[in-house]
C-alpha cells in the first residue's frame, strides 16, 4: 500500500502531447478517478504509471521509491484491462494463478490464495474452464481476481466495465466499489463515464487536452465546477450554457432577455450555466421567462423539455407527470444558488 | 534486458540470413554481370568487361529479344486469363452453400501441386497419340485430331499458357473470394434497396471496392508470370525451338548449361528491374492504411 | 418467364458452370491418380476402366529410379529448412509486430522484395560459389538456398498472427510479473503456436515443391522428388505410369498439408496484402 505521486508529468509522440507537464498526488488507500473524453490522456497517464509507456519528461513516484526506470514487473501493481487482457491458453485458475507463478510464490502458497480471491468474486464454480468459454462479466470477474490475487501496492484500472452491457454494468460497478472499500489499496480508475466517476471515486481528475482540468470529491466536480470543460462534461443532460453580458448587475442574454435572478458585476460577454434540474418549469407567465417547447421527451423517471430560447437551446427537467406538446409554451425559473459563470474566453468560472 | 536493445536482437538472425540468401546473390549477381564469368575459365581470368555483356544481350543476340517478347506475350496472356476469369468464378462461388464451399475447398488443389509436376502432366495430356486433352480437342474439333500440340510453335505456346492458368486461376479465386467477402453487406443491400441490380450492381458496387485486391492480383500474378521456369523447362523445355522460351529458361540455359554465367548474370539484372517496380506497386498495397 | 423461373434458370446455369469449372479442374489430376494405377499397356490407351495395378508404385522405388532417396532427401530438405526458419522468423516477426524499430519499413519492404526476385538471379553466384567450397549436390546447400525462399513467406505470415494477438494480453503478463522473456515463452508462443504451425506447414510446402533451385544445383546424391521425374524416360519415350505414380508421391502428401491450412494460405501468398 503506498501513496502514488506524479512530477510534472509530460507524454509527447513527435509534435502531439498526449499529457502535459500534470502532477498528482494520491493518497494512500485513496480511489481515484481520472475522467475525460477519448484522447483526453487519462489513459496515458496510467499507462505510465504501470510502466507500459514511458514518460517524456517527469517523475513517477510509488511509495518510496521512484520507478521511471523499473519495468512493468518490479513496479508491484496490478492492473485490469478495458479487453480484460486474460491469458486465452490458460484455464481461469492458471491465469488468476500467473501473477504468483511469474514472481516464484511457493507452490503450496498459489491454491488457496487462488480461491481466496476466486471466492472474492464469486468464480470459484468456474476455475478449470477458458476464457473463452466464459460469458463477458465473467471474464471481467477473472481479470480482477487476477488483480486481487497477489496484494499490490497499487491498483490500476483502465475503462474496466465498458464492455459490459449496460445492466451488468450497474451491477459490477456495485461490487467494485465494495471490493475497494474492503481491500484498502490505492487505486487509479480511467473511465469516460462520469457516473462511473461519481459513484466510486473518493476524488475525481477531469482531464482534457493532456491536462487535469479540477481535481476534487465528485460533489466538488458536480456543484463547484473550475471552468466550462468540466461543466459541460459532468452531468447527464449536460450543463445548459447560455451566453450573454453582465449589465447593471444582472445577466442579459444575447436575445436581450434580463435575468434578474442572476446578479454579479457588469462584464461584457458571459456564459450562464444552469443544470436542467435547476430549472423550474411553470404555466406561462410565472416564470422568469416564457419559452416554446422545441422537443417534449419523457424519459418515465421525469419528463425533459428542450425549449428555444432566442438563439439557443436549453434544456429543463420537469415532472414525471408533466405533459406538455411540441410549440406549447411554458415558463421556466432559475434557481439563484444554483447558477454559475463563465469567462467565454478563458473558460473560467466567475465567482461573484 | 532492456527492450530496446532485445528488439534489435530479435530481428539480427533473420535480417542476416535475408542478407546472405537474397541480398547477397542479388549483388554478387550484379557484379559477375560486368565480368566475362565463364564457368571453364580459372578466377584469374574472369576480368572486368564493363557493359560488354549488356550491350552483347541487346545489340547481338536475337534469342534474347526472342525471349523478351515471349515472356511479355506469356505474361500478357497468363495475366490477363487468369485475373478475368479467376474473377468470373469467385463471383460464382462467392455466394456460398454445399457445392460452392466444397468446390472453394478443392480450389486449394492445383496450387499445391508442384509447377514441375503442373508441366509434366499436360505434357501427359497433351500427347498426340494418348493425351487427354488431345482426344477431347479431337472429339469437338476435328481439325485437332492427331495433332502434335508441342511440336507447334503457337500450340505449344497455347499449352504452355494454359497449364499456367489451370495452375493459378484456382488460388486467384480464393484470393478474390477473401476479397469480395471483405466488402461490406450493408453497402451491397444499400445499393439494392437503392435499385441496383445484376450488372450495374457489379460494376458500380461491387468492382469499385474489390480493385485493390484486384490490383494485387494483377501485380502478384504479373511478378511470377515473368519469372516462369518450372512448368515450361518440363512442358516444352522452351520449344520447339526457342519458341516457348522465357527469360528465365533463357537465363538457365545460357548461365549453366553454355557456362556463361557473366552474361546470363547480365540478362537476369535486366529482369530484376521490372520486379522492382513491380514490388514497389506492390509493397503500398501491403502498407496500405485501413 | 417470371421473376421465379427466371431465377431458377440463373441457378441452373451458375451450377453448371460451377460443376464445369470444377471438372477442368479436377481432370488433369484424376487423370494422373487413374495412369498411376495403370499398367505399362493399358496407360497408352484412353482406357477408363481397366485393371488397376500396384505395380507401378513398387516399381518407381526399385533400381533404376530409386524414387525412395529422392523422397528422403525432399523430406529431409523441407524439413530442415522449416526447423531453421520458423524460429528465426519468430523471433523477427515478434519484432516487427511489437516494437518500432528504426528502418523498420526498410528492412520489411527489403523481405518482400526479395520474394519477387526471379530465383534464376540468385541462383547463378551461390552455383559459383557452392561449386567453389564443394557444396554442389548436398542437401545442406539446398537447405540454405531455400530459406531464400521461404524466409520471407515465414516472416510475412508470422507477424500476421503476432498481430493478431491483443496488446492487453502480453501487457498484462508484464504487470502481472513477466520479463519480456517471460512473455514471450508464456504468453506469445502459446498463443502463436497454431499460427506457428501453419507457417511451418506452408514454408514445408514450398521447399517440397521448390524446383529450379534442386535442378541447378544438384546432379546425383541430393536430387529432390521433382527433379526426379526427368528419371522415367526410356528410348521409346516417358514412362507415363511411372512418372505418374511418381506425381502421386509427390502431390499427395502436398495435398493434404495443403487442405489443413487452405483458410491460411491466401493471406500467406499475399504476404499480408489481402486479408
Amino acid at each position: 500500500m503506498a501513496e502514488v505521486v506524479l512530477k510534472n508529468l509530460t507524454k509527447r509522440w513527435g509534435g502531439f502531447v498526449g499529457v502535459d507537464n500534470q502532477s498528482l498526488h494520491i493518497a494512500d488507500k485513496e480511489f481515484l478517478v481520472l475522467l475525460g473524453p477519448s484522447g483526453c490522456g487519462k489513459t496515458t497517464t496510467m499507462r505510465m504509471i504501470a510502466g507500459l509507456e514511458e514518460p517524456s519528461s517527469g517523475e513517477i513516484w510509488i511509495g518510496e521509491r521512484m520507478v521511471n526506470d523499473d519495468l512493468p514487473k518490479d513496479r508491484d501493481v496490478a492492473m485490469v484491462f478495458q479487453n480484460y487482457g486474460l491469458y486465452p491458453h490458460m484455464s481461469v485458475f492458471d491465469n488468476i494463478a500467473y501473477p504468483l507463478k511469474v514472481r516464484g510464490t511457493p507452490k503450496a502458497d498459489i491454491a488457496p490464495r487462488v480461491r481466496a480471491a476466486a471466492e472474492k468474486v464469486e468464480l470459484t464454480h468456474l476455475l478449470d474452464r477458458r476464457p473463452k468459454a466464459l460469458s463477458g462479466g465473467q471474464r471481467q470477474r477473472v481479470a480482477l481476481a487476477r488483480a486481487i490475487v497477489r496484494t499490490p501496492q497499487v491498483f490500476l484500472m483502465d475503462e474496466p466495465l465498458s464492455n459490459l452491457d449496460a445492466k451488468l454494468r450497474v451491477s459490477m460497478r456495485a461490487e467494485l466499489k465494495h471490493l475497494s472499500r474492503e481491500l484498502q489499496i490505492t487505486t487509479i480508475y480511467v473511465t469516460h463515464d462520469q457516473i462511473e466517476a461519481m459513484t466510486l471515486a473518493d476524488r475525481v481528475a477531469v482531464m482534457n487536452h493532456g491536462v487535469i482540468q479540477q481535481l476534487g470529491t465528485p460533489d466538488e466536480i458536480y456543484n463547484d465546477p473550475a471552468n466550462l470543460f468540466v461543466a459541460g462534461f459532468i452531468g447527464s443532460p449536460a450543463m445548459n450554457l447560455i451566453d450573454g453580458s453582465i449589465r447593471e448587475g444582472h445577466f442579459v442574454t444575447t436575445g436581450g432577455t434580463r435575468l434578474t435572478a442572476v446578479r454579479a458585476a457588469d462584464r461584457a460577454r458571459v456564459v450562464l450555466g444552469v443544470r436542467a434540474d435547476d430549472l423550474r418549469v411553470s404555466e406561462p407567465g410565472e416564470g422568469d421567462i416564457d419559452v416554446p417547447i422545441y422537443a417534449f421527451e419523457n424519459t418515465g423517471e421525469a419528463t425533459l423539455l428542450t425549449v428555444q430560447w432566442g438563439q439557443q437551446r436549453v434544456i429543463a427537467r420537469g415532472d414525471r407527470h408533466l405533459r406538455k406538446e411540441q410549440n406549447d409554451i411554458v415558463g421556466l425559473s432559475l434557481n439563484p444558488d444554483h447558477l454559475y459563470l463563465f469567462d467565454p474566453d478563458t473558460g473560467r468560472r466567475l465567482t461573484a | 534486458m532492456r527492450d530496446n536493445t532485445l528488439k534489435y536482437l530479435l530481428v539480427l538472425p533473420a535480417v542476416l540470413l535475408v542478407f546472405a540468401t537474397a541480398i547477397w546473390p542479388l549483388v554478387e549477381s550484379l557484379r559477375l554481370s560486368f565480368t566475362v564469368g565463364r564457368l571453364n575459365r580459372p578466377p584469374s581470368l574472369q576480368q572486368y568487361i564493363g557493359f560488354e555483356n549488356y550491350t552483347w544481350a541487346f545489340l547481338e543476340e536475337p534469342a534474347f529479344w526472342n525471349s523478351v517478347w515471349v515472356t511479355l506475350a506469356y505474361t500478357a496472356v497468363t495475366v490477363s486469363l487468369t485475373t478475368v476469369l479467376a474473377l468470373g468464378l469467385a463471383l460464382l462461388l462467392a455466394p456460398g452453400g454445399r457445392l460452392r464451399s466444397g468446390v472453394q475447398t478443392l480450389l486449394i488443389l492445383p496450387f499445391a501441386m508442384s509447377p514441375a509436376l503442373i508441366g509434366v502432366s499436360f505434357r501427359f495430356m497433351f500427347n498426340p497419340e494418348f493425351g487427354l486433352f488431345d482426344a477431347f480437342f479431337g472429339f469437338f474439333m476435328p481439325v485437332f485430331a492427331g495433332v502434335s500440340w508441342l511440336a507447334d510453335p503457337v500450340l505449344a505456346f497455347a499449352v504452355c499458357v494454359m497449364a499456367d492458368i489451370w495452375g493459378w486461376i484456382p488460388f486467384l479465386t480464393l484470393v478474390l473470394i477473401g476479397g469480395l467477402s471483405s466488402i461490406p453487406r450493408e453497402t451491397i443491400e444499400a445499393a439494392q434497396v437503392d435499385g441496383a441490380g445484376g450488372w450495374r450492381l457489379f460494376r458500380d458496387v461491387t468492382l469499385p471496392q474489390l480493385a485493390p485486391v484486384l490490383a494485387v492480383v494483377v501485380i502478384l500474378k504479373s511478378i511470377f508470370s515473368l519469372k516462369t521456369f518450372d512448368q515450361v523447362f518440363m512442358l516444352t523445355n522452351g520449344g520447339p525451338g526457342t519458341a516457348t522460351q522465357t527469360l528465365s529458361h533463357y537465363i538457365y540455359f545460357n548461365g549453366l548449361k553454355y557456362g556463361q554465367i557473366g552474361y546470363a548474370a547480365s540478362v537476369a539484372w535486366l529482369m530484376v528491374i521490372p520486379m522492382i517496380f513491380l514490388t514497389y506497386a506492390y509493397a503500398k498495397f501491403v502498407f496500405r492504411k485501413d | 418467364m417470371t421473376g421465379k423461373q427466371k431465377k431458377a434458370f440463373w441457378n441452373a446455369v451458375q451450377t453448371g458452370l460451377i460443376v464445369m469449372a470444377t471438372l477442368i479442374m479436377l481432370v488433369p489430376i484424376a487423370w494422373i491418380f487413374m495412369a498411376a494405377f495403370k499398367s505399362h499397356v493399358d496407360v497408352y490407351q484412353l482406357k477408363l476402366f481397366f485393371r488397376p495395378t500396384l505395380e507401378n508404385f513398387a516399381l518407381v522405388f526399385r533400381e533404376p529410379y530409386n524414387l525412395g532417396e529422392k523422397l528422403w532427401n525432399s523430406t529431409l530438405v523441407a524439413l530442415a529448412t522449416v526447423v531453421i526458419a520458423i524460429p528465426i522468423a519468430t523471433m523477427a516477426a515478434y519484432s516487427f509486430s511489437r516494437f518500432r524499430l528504426r528502418g523498420e519499413t526498410v528492412m520489411l519492404v527489403t523481405i518482400l522484395a526479395t520474394q519477387f526476385v526471379p530465383a534464376v538471379v540468385i541462383i547463378l553466384p551461390f552455383f559459383v560459389m557452392f561449386r567453389d567450397v564443394g557444396l554442389l549436390d548436398t542437401r545442406l546447400g539446398l537447405i540454405l538456398v531455400n530459406l531464400a525462399i521461404v524466409m520471407p513467406f515465414a516472416i510475412w505470415m508470422i507477424k500476421g498472427f503476432i498481430d493478431g494477438i491483443p496488446l492487453d494480453t502480453e501487457e498484462a503478463a508484464m504487470v502481472d510479473g513477466s520479463s519480456r522473456l517471460q512473455v514471450i515463452r508464456n504468453i506469445v508462443l502459446p498463443m502463436a503456436a497454431p499460427g506457428l504451425l501453419t507457417a511451418g506447414i506452408f514454408c514445408f510446402i514450398l521447399a517440397w515443391n521448390e524446383f529450379l533451385f534442386a535442378l541447378i544445383l544438384t546432379s546425383k546424391d541430393a536430387v529432390t522428388l521433382p527433379i526426379g521425374l526427368a528419371l522415367f524416360k526410356a528410348e521409346e519415350g516417358d514412362l507415363w505410369n511411372l512418372l505418374s505414380a511418381a506425381g502421386i508421391i509427390i502431390m499427395l502428401p502436398m495435398f493434404i498439408l495443403a487442405l489443413m491450412i487452405r483458410k491460411f494460405f491466401v493471406q500467406g501468398m499475399t504476404m499480408g496484402a489481402v486479408r
